[in-house]
Protein backbone atom coordinates (compact mmCIF):
# COMPACT_ATOMS: atom_id res chain seq x y z
CA UNK A 1 0.00 0.00 0.00
CA UNK A 2 2.81 2.66 0.59
CA UNK A 3 1.58 3.65 3.58
CA UNK A 4 4.62 5.82 6.06
CA UNK A 5 3.01 6.08 8.85
CA UNK A 6 0.73 3.62 9.86
CA UNK A 7 0.15 -0.15 8.98
CA UNK A 8 -3.07 -1.34 7.61
CA UNK A 9 -4.87 -4.68 7.56
CA UNK A 10 -8.14 -6.26 6.76
CA UNK A 11 -9.53 -9.51 8.08
CA UNK A 12 -13.02 -11.08 8.85
CA UNK A 13 -14.72 -8.25 7.80
CA UNK A 14 -12.48 -5.88 9.84
CA UNK A 15 -10.19 -3.00 8.85
CA UNK A 16 -7.21 -2.01 11.21
CA UNK A 17 -5.34 0.71 10.87
CA UNK A 18 -2.34 1.10 13.44
CA UNK A 19 -0.67 4.83 13.65
CA UNK A 20 3.03 3.32 13.44
CA UNK A 21 5.51 6.48 13.86
CA UNK A 22 8.61 6.89 15.94
CA UNK A 23 7.89 9.40 18.10
CA UNK A 24 4.46 8.43 19.77
CA UNK A 25 2.67 8.58 16.80
CA UNK A 26 2.61 12.16 15.90
CA UNK A 27 0.55 13.43 13.45
CA UNK A 28 2.73 14.66 10.49
CA UNK A 29 0.95 15.78 7.07
CA UNK A 30 2.44 12.38 5.73
CA UNK A 31 0.52 10.53 8.35
CA UNK A 32 -2.65 12.95 7.37
CA UNK A 33 -2.07 11.83 3.41
CA UNK A 34 -1.53 8.13 4.73
CA UNK A 35 -4.72 8.22 6.41
CA UNK A 36 -6.99 9.90 3.64
CA UNK A 37 -5.20 7.53 1.58
CA UNK A 38 -6.69 4.65 3.88
CA UNK A 39 -10.21 6.36 3.37
CA UNK A 40 -9.89 6.09 -0.17
CA UNK A 41 -9.21 2.67 0.25
CA UNK A 42 -12.00 1.57 2.31
CA UNK A 43 -14.61 3.74 0.35
CA UNK A 44 -13.70 2.17 -3.27
CA UNK A 45 -11.72 -1.36 -2.71
CA UNK A 46 -12.86 -2.46 1.07
CA UNK A 47 -15.62 -5.00 2.18
CA UNK A 48 -14.86 -4.56 5.80
CA UNK A 49 -17.84 -3.79 7.92
CA UNK A 50 -15.52 -2.65 10.89
CA UNK A 51 -12.60 0.09 10.78
CA UNK A 52 -10.83 0.18 13.66
CA UNK A 53 -8.18 2.64 14.69
CA UNK A 54 -5.19 1.60 17.13
CA UNK A 55 -1.89 3.01 17.89
CA UNK A 56 1.65 1.74 18.22
CA UNK A 57 4.03 1.44 20.74
CA UNK A 58 1.74 2.09 24.05
CA UNK A 59 0.33 5.37 22.79
CA UNK A 60 -2.93 6.02 20.42
CA UNK A 61 -0.91 9.80 19.44
CA UNK A 62 0.65 12.51 20.99
CA UNK A 63 -1.00 14.75 18.36
CA UNK A 64 0.61 17.30 15.83
CA UNK A 65 4.11 16.73 15.25
CA UNK A 66 5.77 20.44 15.67
CA UNK A 67 8.61 19.21 13.50
CA UNK A 68 6.87 19.18 10.14
CA UNK A 69 6.70 22.81 10.41
CA UNK A 70 9.30 24.01 7.82
CA UNK A 71 10.74 26.79 9.53
CA UNK A 72 11.85 28.80 6.13
CA UNK A 73 8.62 28.51 4.87
CA UNK A 74 5.57 31.24 5.94
CA UNK A 75 2.63 29.77 8.16
CA UNK A 76 -0.51 29.23 6.89
CA UNK A 77 -3.99 27.32 7.72
CA UNK A 78 -3.78 24.99 4.66
CA UNK A 79 -2.59 21.72 6.56
CA UNK A 80 -4.92 22.34 9.41
CA UNK A 81 -7.56 22.21 6.81
CA UNK A 82 -6.52 19.31 5.47
CA UNK A 83 -5.96 17.30 8.22
CA UNK A 84 -9.56 18.29 9.57
CA UNK A 85 -10.73 17.37 5.91
CA UNK A 86 -9.08 13.97 7.15
CA UNK A 87 -10.71 14.24 9.99
CA UNK A 88 -14.23 14.73 8.68
CA UNK A 89 -13.32 11.66 5.69
CA UNK A 90 -12.77 9.35 8.50
CA UNK A 91 -15.82 10.29 10.65
CA UNK A 92 -18.02 9.83 7.27
CA UNK A 93 -17.01 6.65 5.97
CA UNK A 94 -19.37 4.25 5.27
CA UNK A 95 -18.69 1.66 7.74
CA UNK A 96 -18.31 1.57 11.92
CA UNK A 97 -15.69 3.02 13.26
CA UNK A 98 -14.10 1.96 16.37
CA UNK A 99 -10.91 3.87 18.44
CA UNK A 100 -8.93 1.56 20.49
CA UNK A 101 -7.31 3.78 22.32
CA UNK A 102 -4.18 2.57 25.14
CA UNK A 103 -1.79 5.00 26.32
CA UNK A 104 -2.70 9.18 25.55
CA UNK A 105 -4.19 10.31 22.77
CA UNK A 106 -3.63 14.02 22.61
CA UNK A 107 -4.90 16.49 20.51
CA UNK A 108 -5.49 15.19 17.29
CA UNK A 109 -5.03 11.81 18.32
CA UNK A 110 -7.72 12.41 20.96
CA UNK A 111 -9.90 14.19 17.44
CA UNK A 112 -9.54 10.81 15.31
CA UNK A 113 -11.38 8.89 18.61
CA UNK A 114 -13.82 11.50 18.50
CA UNK A 115 -14.40 11.05 15.17
CA UNK A 116 -14.76 7.65 15.46
CA UNK A 117 -18.41 5.79 16.11
CA UNK A 118 -17.18 4.01 19.16
CA UNK A 119 -14.16 4.72 21.83
CA UNK A 120 -12.98 1.43 23.66
CA UNK A 121 -10.05 2.21 25.87
CA UNK A 122 -7.36 0.66 28.57
CA UNK A 123 -6.88 2.03 31.82
CA UNK A 124 -3.80 3.17 30.76
CA UNK A 125 -6.16 5.65 28.36
CA UNK A 126 -5.96 9.70 28.47
CA UNK A 127 -7.16 11.88 26.93
CA UNK A 128 -5.65 15.37 26.36
CA UNK A 129 -6.56 18.79 24.46
CA UNK A 130 -3.49 20.69 25.39
CA UNK A 131 -3.12 23.19 22.36
CA UNK A 132 -4.68 26.85 24.08
CA UNK A 133 -1.81 25.79 26.48
CA UNK A 134 0.41 25.83 23.10
CA UNK A 135 -0.84 29.12 22.27
CA UNK A 136 -3.53 27.44 19.24
CA UNK A 137 -6.54 25.63 19.14
CA UNK A 138 -7.59 22.14 19.36
CA UNK A 139 -8.96 21.81 15.92
CA UNK A 140 -12.65 20.66 15.36
CA UNK A 141 -12.50 19.16 18.65
CA UNK A 142 -14.23 22.38 19.97
CA UNK A 143 -16.88 20.93 17.58
CA UNK A 144 -17.04 17.33 18.52
CA UNK A 145 -16.04 17.49 22.24
CA UNK A 146 -18.96 19.37 23.72
CA UNK A 147 -21.72 17.47 21.79
CA UNK A 148 -19.93 14.32 24.06
CA UNK A 149 -19.36 15.68 27.45
CA UNK A 150 -21.51 19.03 27.48
CA UNK A 151 -20.06 22.10 27.39
CA UNK A 152 -18.90 22.75 30.59
CA UNK A 153 -16.71 19.85 30.89
CA UNK A 154 -15.72 21.08 27.08
CA UNK A 155 -14.57 24.49 28.18
CA UNK A 156 -12.93 23.04 31.44
CA UNK A 157 -10.93 19.75 28.99
CA UNK A 158 -9.57 22.51 26.51
CA UNK A 159 -9.17 25.16 28.82
CA UNK A 160 -7.38 23.81 31.75
CA UNK A 161 -5.22 21.21 29.31
CA UNK A 162 -6.71 18.01 31.94
CA UNK A 163 -5.54 14.66 31.24
CA UNK A 164 -8.38 12.80 31.75
CA UNK A 165 -7.68 9.46 32.61
CA UNK A 166 -9.44 6.85 30.80
CA UNK A 167 -12.15 5.77 34.00
CA UNK A 168 -12.95 9.83 34.12
CA UNK A 169 -13.55 9.75 30.45
CA UNK A 170 -15.92 6.68 31.12
CA UNK A 171 -18.07 8.56 33.12
CA UNK A 172 -18.00 11.55 30.77
CA UNK A 173 -19.15 9.76 27.83
CA UNK A 174 -16.12 9.51 25.87
CA UNK A 175 -15.03 6.31 26.13
CA UNK A 176 -17.86 3.81 25.93
CA UNK A 177 -16.20 0.68 27.25
CA UNK A 178 -12.85 0.04 29.24
CA UNK A 179 -11.08 -2.99 28.74
CA UNK A 180 -7.34 -3.96 28.76
CA UNK A 181 -7.50 -6.30 26.09
CA UNK A 182 -8.05 -4.09 23.35
CA UNK A 183 -8.47 -7.55 20.47
CA UNK A 184 -11.04 -8.73 23.39
CA UNK A 185 -12.41 -4.80 23.30
CA UNK A 186 -12.78 -5.21 19.21
CA UNK A 187 -14.67 -8.36 18.98
CA UNK A 188 -17.22 -7.12 21.99
CA UNK A 189 -17.99 -3.88 19.30
CA UNK A 190 -18.04 -5.65 16.47
CA UNK A 191 -20.22 -8.11 17.83
CA UNK A 192 -22.33 -5.38 19.63
CA UNK A 193 -22.51 -3.43 16.32
CA UNK A 194 -24.28 -6.67 15.26
CA UNK A 195 -25.47 -6.83 11.33
CA UNK A 196 -24.47 -3.18 10.91
CA UNK A 197 -25.64 -2.54 7.67
CA UNK A 198 -23.79 0.47 6.32
CA UNK A 199 -26.94 2.69 4.75
CA UNK A 200 -28.18 2.50 8.16
CA UNK A 201 -24.96 2.89 10.18
CA UNK A 202 -23.81 5.99 7.78
CA UNK A 203 -27.34 7.76 7.73
CA UNK A 204 -28.13 7.43 11.87
CA UNK A 205 -24.84 8.67 12.44
CA UNK A 206 -25.02 11.50 9.83
CA UNK A 207 -28.68 12.67 11.09
CA UNK A 208 -27.20 12.76 15.13
CA UNK A 209 -24.07 14.39 14.07
CA UNK A 210 -25.85 16.78 12.72
CA UNK A 211 -28.95 17.02 15.68
CA UNK A 212 -27.06 19.95 17.70
CA UNK A 213 -27.44 22.63 15.12
CA UNK A 214 -30.61 21.61 12.95
CA UNK A 215 -33.61 22.83 13.69
CA UNK A 216 -36.53 20.16 14.45
CA UNK A 217 -38.53 21.44 10.69
CA UNK A 218 -35.28 20.95 8.95
CA UNK A 219 -34.44 17.70 10.73
CA UNK A 220 -37.88 15.66 9.98
CA UNK A 221 -37.36 16.79 6.81
CA UNK A 222 -34.06 15.57 6.49
CA UNK A 223 -34.87 12.25 8.69
CA UNK A 224 -37.50 11.18 6.29
CA UNK A 225 -35.36 12.15 3.43
CA UNK A 226 -32.79 9.53 5.18
CA UNK A 227 -35.58 6.71 6.34
CA UNK A 228 -36.60 6.65 2.76
CA UNK A 229 -33.03 5.81 1.44
CA UNK A 230 -33.06 3.02 4.34
CA UNK A 231 -36.17 1.16 3.55
CA UNK A 232 -35.14 1.18 -0.32
CA UNK A 233 -32.35 -0.97 1.28
CA UNK A 234 -32.20 -4.80 0.85
CA UNK A 235 -31.44 -4.95 4.72
CA UNK A 236 -34.93 -3.59 5.39
CA UNK A 237 -36.77 -5.55 2.42
CA UNK A 238 -35.11 -8.63 4.10
CA UNK A 239 -36.11 -7.55 7.52
CA UNK A 240 -39.72 -7.16 6.31
CA UNK A 241 -39.91 -10.58 4.58
CA UNK A 242 -38.80 -11.96 7.98
CA UNK A 243 -40.52 -10.57 10.43
CA UNK A 244 -43.34 -11.01 8.13
CA UNK A 245 -42.87 -14.46 7.29
CA UNK A 246 -42.84 -13.81 3.67
CA UNK B 1 -9.42 16.15 -25.62
CA UNK B 2 -10.26 18.80 -22.65
CA UNK B 3 -8.99 21.67 -24.57
CA UNK B 4 -12.19 20.79 -27.54
CA UNK B 5 -14.75 21.10 -24.12
CA UNK B 6 -16.13 24.32 -24.32
CA UNK B 7 -16.52 26.89 -21.53
CA UNK B 8 -19.72 28.64 -19.54
CA UNK B 9 -17.85 32.04 -19.97
CA UNK B 10 -20.59 34.45 -18.54
CA UNK B 11 -23.92 33.86 -16.49
CA UNK B 12 -26.58 36.64 -16.74
CA UNK B 13 -29.86 36.61 -14.43
CA UNK B 14 -33.15 38.40 -14.48
CA UNK B 15 -36.21 38.44 -12.71
CA UNK B 16 -39.35 40.96 -12.58
CA UNK B 17 -39.66 44.09 -10.62
CA UNK B 18 -42.19 43.00 -7.68
CA UNK B 19 -40.66 40.66 -5.23
CA UNK B 20 -43.24 39.40 -2.11
CA UNK B 21 -42.73 37.73 0.78
CA UNK B 22 -45.04 34.64 1.16
CA UNK B 23 -46.99 36.88 3.87
CA UNK B 24 -47.83 39.51 0.88
CA UNK B 25 -49.50 36.96 -1.32
CA UNK B 26 -52.09 35.52 1.66
CA UNK B 27 -52.80 39.24 2.17
CA UNK B 28 -53.20 40.08 -1.52
CA UNK B 29 -55.87 37.08 -2.12
CA UNK B 30 -58.62 36.36 0.06
CA UNK B 31 -57.20 32.40 1.09
CA UNK B 32 -59.98 31.16 3.32
CA UNK B 33 -58.69 27.81 3.60
CA UNK B 34 -56.15 27.73 6.93
CA UNK B 35 -54.13 24.52 5.59
CA UNK B 36 -53.49 26.62 2.32
CA UNK B 37 -52.40 29.76 4.58
CA UNK B 38 -50.21 27.34 6.62
CA UNK B 39 -48.56 26.59 3.25
CA UNK B 40 -47.42 30.12 2.50
CA UNK B 41 -45.75 29.91 6.31
CA UNK B 42 -42.92 27.73 5.45
CA UNK B 43 -39.52 29.56 6.13
CA UNK B 44 -37.89 27.67 3.11
CA UNK B 45 -38.74 30.51 0.68
CA UNK B 46 -38.46 34.12 1.98
CA UNK B 47 -39.20 36.22 -1.38
CA UNK B 48 -40.43 35.38 -4.56
CA UNK B 49 -40.58 37.97 -8.01
CA UNK B 50 -43.97 37.59 -9.90
CA UNK B 51 -45.78 39.05 -12.54
CA UNK B 52 -49.10 39.00 -10.06
CA UNK B 53 -52.70 40.76 -11.23
CA UNK B 54 -54.87 42.53 -8.84
CA UNK B 55 -57.73 40.78 -7.23
CA UNK B 56 -61.04 40.37 -8.48
CA UNK B 57 -63.86 41.85 -6.44
CA UNK B 58 -63.92 38.13 -5.22
CA UNK B 59 -60.54 38.59 -4.03
CA UNK B 60 -58.88 36.57 -6.34
CA UNK B 61 -56.92 36.97 -9.54
CA UNK B 62 -58.71 36.07 -12.86
CA UNK B 63 -56.92 35.22 -15.08
CA UNK B 64 -57.77 33.44 -18.61
CA UNK B 65 -55.38 31.22 -20.47
CA UNK B 66 -55.06 33.91 -23.08
CA UNK B 67 -54.22 36.28 -20.67
CA UNK B 68 -51.48 33.54 -18.77
CA UNK B 69 -50.31 32.93 -22.64
CA UNK B 70 -50.02 36.94 -22.93
CA UNK B 71 -48.30 37.27 -19.52
CA UNK B 72 -45.83 34.86 -20.29
CA UNK B 73 -44.43 36.50 -23.79
CA UNK B 74 -44.30 39.66 -22.12
CA UNK B 75 -43.02 38.60 -19.38
CA UNK B 76 -40.31 36.46 -20.97
CA UNK B 77 -39.67 39.64 -22.93
CA UNK B 78 -39.16 41.43 -19.93
CA UNK B 79 -36.67 39.58 -18.10
CA UNK B 80 -35.43 37.58 -20.73
CA UNK B 81 -33.35 40.29 -22.73
CA UNK B 82 -31.99 42.02 -19.44
CA UNK B 83 -30.61 38.29 -18.48
CA UNK B 84 -28.68 38.03 -21.77
CA UNK B 85 -27.84 41.91 -21.60
CA UNK B 86 -26.18 40.68 -17.65
CA UNK B 87 -24.44 37.81 -19.64
CA UNK B 88 -23.12 39.21 -22.78
CA UNK B 89 -21.99 42.84 -20.89
CA UNK B 90 -18.96 41.60 -19.26
CA UNK B 91 -17.78 39.63 -22.02
CA UNK B 92 -18.03 43.63 -23.85
CA UNK B 93 -20.10 41.88 -26.27
CA UNK B 94 -23.38 42.01 -27.87
CA UNK B 95 -26.27 40.26 -29.66
CA UNK B 96 -24.82 40.45 -32.53
CA UNK B 97 -21.85 38.25 -31.62
CA UNK B 98 -24.30 35.81 -30.86
CA UNK B 99 -24.39 32.42 -33.92
CA UNK B 100 -26.34 29.92 -31.97
CA UNK B 101 -29.59 30.59 -29.23
CA UNK B 102 -31.27 28.15 -27.60
CA UNK B 103 -34.20 29.46 -25.41
CA UNK B 104 -35.94 27.69 -22.77
CA UNK B 105 -39.23 27.63 -21.49
CA UNK B 106 -42.06 25.40 -20.04
CA UNK B 107 -44.59 27.87 -18.71
CA UNK B 108 -46.04 29.01 -21.86
CA UNK B 109 -46.42 28.20 -25.58
CA UNK B 110 -46.45 30.65 -28.77
CA UNK B 111 -45.55 29.94 -32.83
CA UNK B 112 -42.74 31.38 -33.81
CA UNK B 113 -40.62 30.65 -30.55
CA UNK B 114 -38.96 32.74 -27.82
CA UNK B 115 -35.99 32.66 -29.76
CA UNK B 116 -37.58 34.35 -32.53
CA UNK B 117 -39.34 36.92 -30.49
CA UNK B 118 -35.67 37.40 -28.79
CA UNK B 119 -33.92 38.03 -32.14
CA UNK B 120 -36.43 40.91 -33.11
CA UNK B 121 -36.55 42.31 -29.70
CA UNK B 122 -32.70 42.27 -29.62
CA UNK B 123 -31.86 42.76 -33.18
CA UNK B 124 -29.86 39.31 -32.93
CA UNK B 125 -28.14 38.48 -36.31
CA UNK B 126 -30.25 36.95 -39.11
CA UNK B 127 -28.56 34.36 -39.98
CA UNK B 128 -28.47 33.06 -35.89
CA UNK B 129 -28.41 29.71 -35.83
CA UNK B 130 -32.06 28.84 -33.23
CA UNK B 131 -33.68 25.94 -31.14
CA UNK B 132 -36.22 26.55 -28.86
CA UNK B 133 -36.66 23.54 -26.12
CA UNK B 134 -40.66 23.81 -24.69
CA UNK B 135 -42.24 21.71 -22.34
CA UNK B 136 -39.35 20.31 -20.45
CA UNK B 137 -39.57 21.43 -17.18
CA UNK B 138 -37.42 22.52 -14.07
CA UNK B 139 -34.66 19.88 -15.64
CA UNK B 140 -34.69 21.67 -18.93
CA UNK B 141 -31.15 23.92 -18.50
CA UNK B 142 -29.55 20.72 -18.82
CA UNK B 143 -31.68 19.13 -21.26
CA UNK B 144 -30.97 22.36 -23.10
CA UNK B 145 -27.19 22.81 -22.37
CA UNK B 146 -26.03 19.49 -23.84
CA UNK B 147 -27.07 20.45 -27.34
CA UNK B 148 -25.33 24.03 -26.74
CA UNK B 149 -22.15 22.40 -25.38
CA UNK B 150 -22.24 20.10 -28.80
CA UNK B 151 -23.37 22.80 -30.85
CA UNK B 152 -20.23 24.89 -29.12
CA UNK B 153 -17.93 22.21 -29.46
CA UNK B 154 -18.61 21.34 -33.20
CA UNK B 155 -18.34 25.26 -34.02
CA UNK B 156 -14.87 26.16 -32.23
CA UNK B 157 -14.48 29.65 -32.19
CA UNK B 158 -18.42 30.55 -32.42
CA UNK B 159 -20.52 31.71 -29.97
CA UNK B 160 -23.80 30.22 -28.39
CA UNK B 161 -25.79 31.60 -25.62
CA UNK B 162 -28.61 29.91 -24.27
CA UNK B 163 -31.56 31.33 -22.05
CA UNK B 164 -33.86 30.47 -20.05
CA UNK B 165 -37.02 32.33 -19.75
CA UNK B 166 -39.39 30.80 -16.78
CA UNK B 167 -42.82 32.89 -15.59
CA UNK B 168 -44.11 30.49 -13.63
CA UNK B 169 -47.00 33.23 -12.68
CA UNK B 170 -48.28 32.09 -16.00
CA UNK B 171 -48.70 28.65 -15.09
CA UNK B 172 -51.24 29.73 -11.75
CA UNK B 173 -54.74 28.47 -11.65
CA UNK B 174 -56.18 29.74 -8.27
CA UNK B 175 -58.76 27.48 -7.40
CA UNK B 176 -58.23 27.07 -3.88
CA UNK B 177 -57.35 23.35 -4.13
CA UNK B 178 -53.86 22.20 -2.09
CA UNK B 179 -52.68 20.87 -5.65
CA UNK B 180 -52.35 24.48 -7.02
CA UNK B 181 -51.19 25.82 -3.59
CA UNK B 182 -48.73 23.56 -3.87
CA UNK B 183 -47.42 25.23 -7.26
CA UNK B 184 -48.85 28.78 -6.28
CA UNK B 185 -46.32 28.82 -3.09
CA UNK B 186 -43.41 27.57 -4.56
CA UNK B 187 -42.48 28.85 -7.83
CA UNK B 188 -40.89 31.95 -9.07
CA UNK B 189 -40.22 34.18 -12.50
CA UNK B 190 -36.51 34.16 -13.94
CA UNK B 191 -34.78 34.43 -16.90
CA UNK B 192 -30.90 33.14 -16.84
CA UNK B 193 -28.56 33.25 -19.56
CA UNK B 194 -25.19 31.50 -20.42
CA UNK B 195 -22.89 31.90 -22.69
CA UNK B 196 -20.83 28.85 -24.18
CA UNK B 197 -17.44 28.87 -26.36
CA UNK B 198 -15.11 26.64 -27.61
CA UNK B 199 -12.09 28.71 -27.77
CA UNK B 200 -8.38 28.22 -26.84
CA UNK B 201 -8.30 31.40 -26.73
CA UNK B 202 -10.35 31.56 -23.50
CA UNK B 203 -7.87 28.92 -21.70
CA UNK B 204 -7.02 31.80 -19.81
CA UNK B 205 -10.37 32.74 -18.89
CA UNK B 206 -11.48 31.43 -14.97
CA UNK B 207 -15.09 29.40 -16.44
CA UNK B 208 -15.88 26.53 -16.75
CA UNK B 209 -15.86 23.69 -19.07
CA UNK B 210 -18.46 21.25 -19.33
CA UNK B 211 -17.13 18.08 -19.71
CA UNK B 212 -19.85 15.51 -20.03
CA UNK B 213 -23.75 14.96 -19.28
CA UNK B 214 -25.82 12.17 -17.95
CA UNK B 215 -29.11 11.36 -18.23
CA UNK B 216 -31.84 9.43 -15.84
CA UNK B 217 -35.19 9.13 -16.58
CA UNK B 218 -37.52 7.02 -14.57
CA UNK B 219 -40.29 6.08 -16.61
CA UNK B 220 -42.76 4.56 -13.79
CA UNK B 221 -42.94 8.08 -12.28
CA UNK B 222 -44.09 9.92 -15.86
CA UNK B 223 -47.08 11.06 -13.64
CA UNK B 224 -45.43 12.27 -10.95
CA UNK B 225 -44.93 15.76 -12.17
CA UNK B 226 -46.93 17.01 -15.04
CA UNK B 227 -48.69 19.85 -16.89
CA UNK B 228 -52.00 19.15 -18.17
CA UNK B 229 -54.85 20.68 -18.83
CA UNK B 230 -57.95 21.52 -16.22
CA UNK B 231 -61.48 21.58 -18.18
CA UNK B 232 -63.21 22.68 -15.16
CA UNK B 233 -60.84 25.81 -14.95
CA UNK B 234 -60.13 26.07 -19.06
CA UNK B 235 -56.46 26.57 -18.31
CA UNK B 236 -53.28 24.58 -18.10
CA UNK B 237 -52.45 22.99 -14.07
CA UNK B 238 -49.43 21.92 -12.78
CA UNK B 239 -49.25 19.14 -10.42
CA UNK B 240 -46.68 17.92 -8.28
CA UNK B 241 -46.88 14.36 -6.62
CA UNK B 242 -46.51 13.86 -2.75
CA UNK B 243 -43.76 11.53 -3.33
CA UNK B 244 -41.44 13.19 -5.74
CA UNK B 245 -38.73 14.02 -3.53
CA UNK B 246 -38.72 10.04 -2.44
CA UNK B 247 -38.51 9.25 -6.35
CA UNK B 248 -35.65 11.83 -6.85
CA UNK B 249 -33.92 10.96 -3.75
CA UNK B 250 -34.18 6.86 -4.81
CA UNK B 251 -32.76 7.54 -8.25
CA UNK B 252 -30.28 10.80 -7.94
CA UNK B 253 -27.27 8.53 -7.23
CA UNK B 254 -27.47 6.49 -11.07
CA UNK B 255 -26.80 9.24 -12.99
CA UNK B 256 -24.07 11.10 -10.67
CA UNK B 257 -21.66 7.87 -10.37
CA UNK B 258 -22.56 7.15 -14.23
CA UNK B 259 -21.24 10.54 -15.00
CA UNK B 260 -18.67 10.27 -12.61
CA UNK B 261 -17.36 6.68 -13.56
CA UNK B 262 -16.84 7.91 -17.12
CA UNK B 263 -14.16 10.69 -15.87
CA UNK B 264 -12.97 8.06 -13.66
CA UNK B 265 -13.70 10.41 -10.39
CA UNK B 266 -15.58 9.76 -7.15
CA UNK B 267 -17.95 11.89 -5.65
CA UNK B 268 -15.24 12.83 -3.04
CA UNK B 269 -13.44 14.90 -5.86
CA UNK B 270 -16.43 17.29 -6.55
CA UNK B 271 -15.76 20.05 -4.62
CA UNK B 272 -19.24 21.81 -5.73
CA UNK B 273 -22.46 20.87 -6.58
CA UNK B 274 -24.98 22.94 -8.05
CA UNK B 275 -28.37 21.53 -7.29
CA UNK B 276 -31.76 22.64 -8.96
CA UNK B 277 -33.52 24.48 -6.01
CA UNK B 278 -36.74 22.58 -6.68
CA UNK B 279 -38.22 22.44 -3.26
CA UNK B 280 -37.17 21.49 0.53
CA UNK B 281 -37.96 18.01 0.67
CA UNK B 282 -36.37 17.31 -2.94
CA UNK B 283 -33.03 19.18 -1.83
CA UNK B 284 -33.04 16.82 1.23
CA UNK B 285 -33.54 13.69 -0.85
CA UNK B 286 -30.70 14.62 -3.15
CA UNK B 287 -28.60 15.68 0.10
CA UNK B 288 -29.44 12.34 1.96
CA UNK B 289 -28.84 10.21 -1.23
CA UNK B 290 -26.18 11.54 -2.72
CA UNK B 291 -24.44 12.36 0.62
CA UNK B 292 -24.06 15.90 -0.23
CA UNK B 293 -23.79 18.58 3.01
CA UNK B 294 -25.83 21.47 3.84
CA UNK B 295 -23.05 23.54 2.99
CA UNK B 296 -22.53 21.60 -0.76
CA UNK B 297 -26.11 22.92 -1.62
CA UNK B 298 -25.78 26.47 0.21
CA UNK B 299 -26.37 28.63 -3.16
CA UNK B 300 -29.43 25.69 -3.98
CA UNK B 301 -31.09 26.57 -0.36
CA UNK B 302 -30.43 30.79 -0.86
CA UNK B 303 -31.94 30.67 -4.01
CA UNK B 304 -34.95 28.51 -3.30
CA UNK B 305 -34.97 30.79 -0.24
CA UNK B 306 -34.39 34.08 -2.34
CA UNK B 307 -36.37 33.15 -5.69
CA UNK B 308 -38.78 30.39 -5.17
CA UNK B 309 -38.57 27.23 -7.74
CA UNK B 310 -37.41 29.25 -10.90
CA UNK B 311 -37.88 26.11 -13.20
CA UNK B 312 -35.14 25.81 -15.76
CA UNK B 313 -33.44 28.69 -15.19
CA UNK B 314 -32.98 27.98 -11.64
CA UNK B 315 -29.02 25.94 -11.50
CA UNK B 316 -27.79 29.31 -13.25
CA UNK B 317 -28.47 31.52 -10.88
CA UNK B 318 -26.95 29.15 -8.13
CA UNK B 319 -24.12 28.61 -10.60
CA UNK B 320 -23.94 32.46 -10.91
CA UNK B 321 -23.89 32.41 -6.83
CA UNK B 322 -20.78 30.37 -6.69
CA UNK B 323 -18.32 31.73 -8.98
CA UNK B 324 -19.40 35.42 -7.13
CA UNK B 325 -18.30 33.74 -3.94
CA UNK B 326 -14.91 33.52 -5.27
CA UNK B 327 -14.17 30.27 -3.45
CA UNK B 328 -13.55 28.01 -7.05
CA UNK B 329 -10.23 27.27 -7.49
CA UNK B 330 -8.27 26.45 -11.04
CA UNK B 331 -8.77 22.37 -11.01
CA UNK B 332 -12.07 21.90 -9.75
CA UNK B 333 -14.83 19.61 -10.09
CA UNK B 334 -18.38 20.23 -10.10
CA UNK B 335 -21.43 18.49 -10.67
CA UNK B 336 -24.60 20.12 -12.29
CA UNK B 337 -28.17 18.69 -11.04
CA UNK B 338 -31.74 19.37 -12.31
CA UNK B 339 -34.57 17.72 -11.64
CA UNK B 340 -38.22 17.45 -13.14
CA UNK B 341 -40.70 15.83 -15.41
CA UNK B 342 -40.63 12.70 -17.13
CA UNK B 343 -39.48 12.39 -13.93
CA UNK B 344 -35.70 13.55 -14.93
CA UNK B 345 -32.73 13.92 -13.03
CA UNK B 346 -30.31 15.24 -15.26
CA UNK B 347 -26.59 15.95 -14.43
CA UNK B 348 -23.57 17.48 -16.29
CA UNK B 349 -20.10 17.29 -14.86
CA UNK B 350 -17.74 20.78 -15.17
CA UNK B 351 -14.24 21.33 -14.56
CA UNK B 352 -12.42 25.05 -13.66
Amino acid sequence: MGYETLSFEESDGIATITLNRGGHNRISMRMVRDLTAVCNHLEDHSDAKVVAFRGSGGTFSEGMDFEDFDPKVPLDIHGFNKWEKCCTRLERLPKATVALVDGPAVGGGFQIALACDLRIATSRASFQLPETHLGFLPGMATFRLAKYVGLGHAKRIMLTAEVVDSGTAATLGIVDRIDNDLDAGLAWAVEALGPNHSVAVELTRRLLNESFHTAYENAIGHFLAAQHRAISQTAFLDTLKKERGD
Amino acid sequence: MLDTRPRLLSVGTAHPPEGYSQEDLVARYDVPDPRIRSLFKSAHIMNRYLYLPEANEDGVPDESQGELLEKHRRGAMEIGPQAVKRCLDPMEMGVEDIDYLCCITTTGFMAPGLTAHLIKEMGFREDCARVDIVGMGCNAGLNGLNPVVNWAMANPGKNALMVCMEVCSAAYVFDGTMRTAIVNSLFGDGSAAVLVRTDPKDDKRFAGKVLGFNSQIIPPAIGAMRYEWDGEQSKFSFFLDRDIPYVVGANAEKPVDRLLEAHGLKRRDISHWIVHSGGKKVIDAIKYNVGITEHDVRHTTSVLRDFGNLSSGSFLFSYQRLMDEGVVRRGDYGVLMTMGPGSTIETALVRW
